[in-house]
């Protein structure tokens, strides 16, 4: 059965869209936010334009215990490069040296509104082989269980 | 039905949310956390028991439902990341413009001022 899954994420940003759009596509800048904690970014590429390389690795640092040293890269490219509104691109995350049942395809969908000097940022994520994902890619992070089910209900009732 | 469709139904999802919470529970315990009839709670532990995200033990004559976790963390684990991956992202941002807002008003007008 194969299906889609996808999630929203919104944020209104305190800056103008020109500052949101360079902390966004400035691979130094990228690799300052894109990990979570414990994990540094160890290669960031960002080849701006339609059909351009987008290539991120998470390298897993001390704190993570058993998975330090492993790496998650990210690669794929960008499908749509609208400078100052909007940044479209395909990839694929896995965990190397591991099979491909660790692979997850996505479609990450950005886009960069002015709300009156702020930016509003709308981050549409659709995982495209939701099918093998579950097994996999856990990423290195863990999160408590009950907490977050309700949230999990929300993302799935927006599954297609 | 899989255990993400399961999950996705809010009543079944509450059943997994107490279990998580109490532990092993009967039907009839999870039932008074419930508005709909002792029918409709059975219907939802069949399905949950089907897609694996429960089972089921009996001690003498009493039937309890405990939860399995390992399909649920799996998944769990998987839709969570995204989720918080860009929850924590969108923080890390957020603070950068912040610092980046400051350190911008302390060069305009406090020229010459060492931070903090």
């Amino acid at each position: 059965m194969a299906r889609n899954h996808e999630a929203q994420f919104e944020r209104i940003l305190d800056a103008p869209k020109e500052r949101v759009w360079k902390v966004w596509t400035d691979p130094k800048l990228v690799a300052q936010w894109w990990g979570p904690n414990d994990v540094t970014i160890p290669e960031c590429e960002i080849d701006l334009r339609v059909g351009g390389k987008i290539y991120i690795v998470m390298l897993a640092g001390e704190a993570m215990g058993p998975f330090k040293g492993t790496r998650w890269p990210m690669k794929g490219q960008f499908t749509k490069v609208e400078p100052l509104s909007r940044l479209t691109y395909t990839a694929r995350a896995w965990t190397e040296g591991q099979g491909s049942e660790t692979q997850i395809d996505q479609i990450t969908d950005v886009t960069f509104e002015d709300q009156k000097g702020k930016t509003k940022v709308t981050i549409k994520v659709t995982i495209t082989n939701a099918d093998t994902a579950p097994k996999a890619a856990l990423q290195g992070m863990s999160y408590g269980f009950n907490q977050q089910l309700d949230k999990l209900g929300k993302f799935l009732a927006t599954k297609h | 039905m899989d255990t993400l469709s399961a999950i996705a139904e809010p009543n079944q999802r509450k059943i997994i949310q107490l279990l998580a919470q109490r532990g092993n529970l009967t039907a009839s315990e999870i039932a008074r956390h419930f508005q709909s009839s002792g029918a409709a709670v059975s219907q939802h532990l069949k399905v949950l028991i089907e897609t694996k995200a429960v089972f089921v033990t009996r001690q003498a004559q009493k039937r309890i439902y405990s939860l399995n976790p390992e399909p649920l963390q799996e998944l769990s684990g998987w839709l969570f990341d995204l989720t918080n991956q860009w929850e924590h992202r969108l923080n890390k941002i957020d603070s950068m413009l912040s610092k980046e807002r400051k350190d911008s008003y302390k060069s305009q007008s406090r020229r010459g001022r060492k931070n903090g």
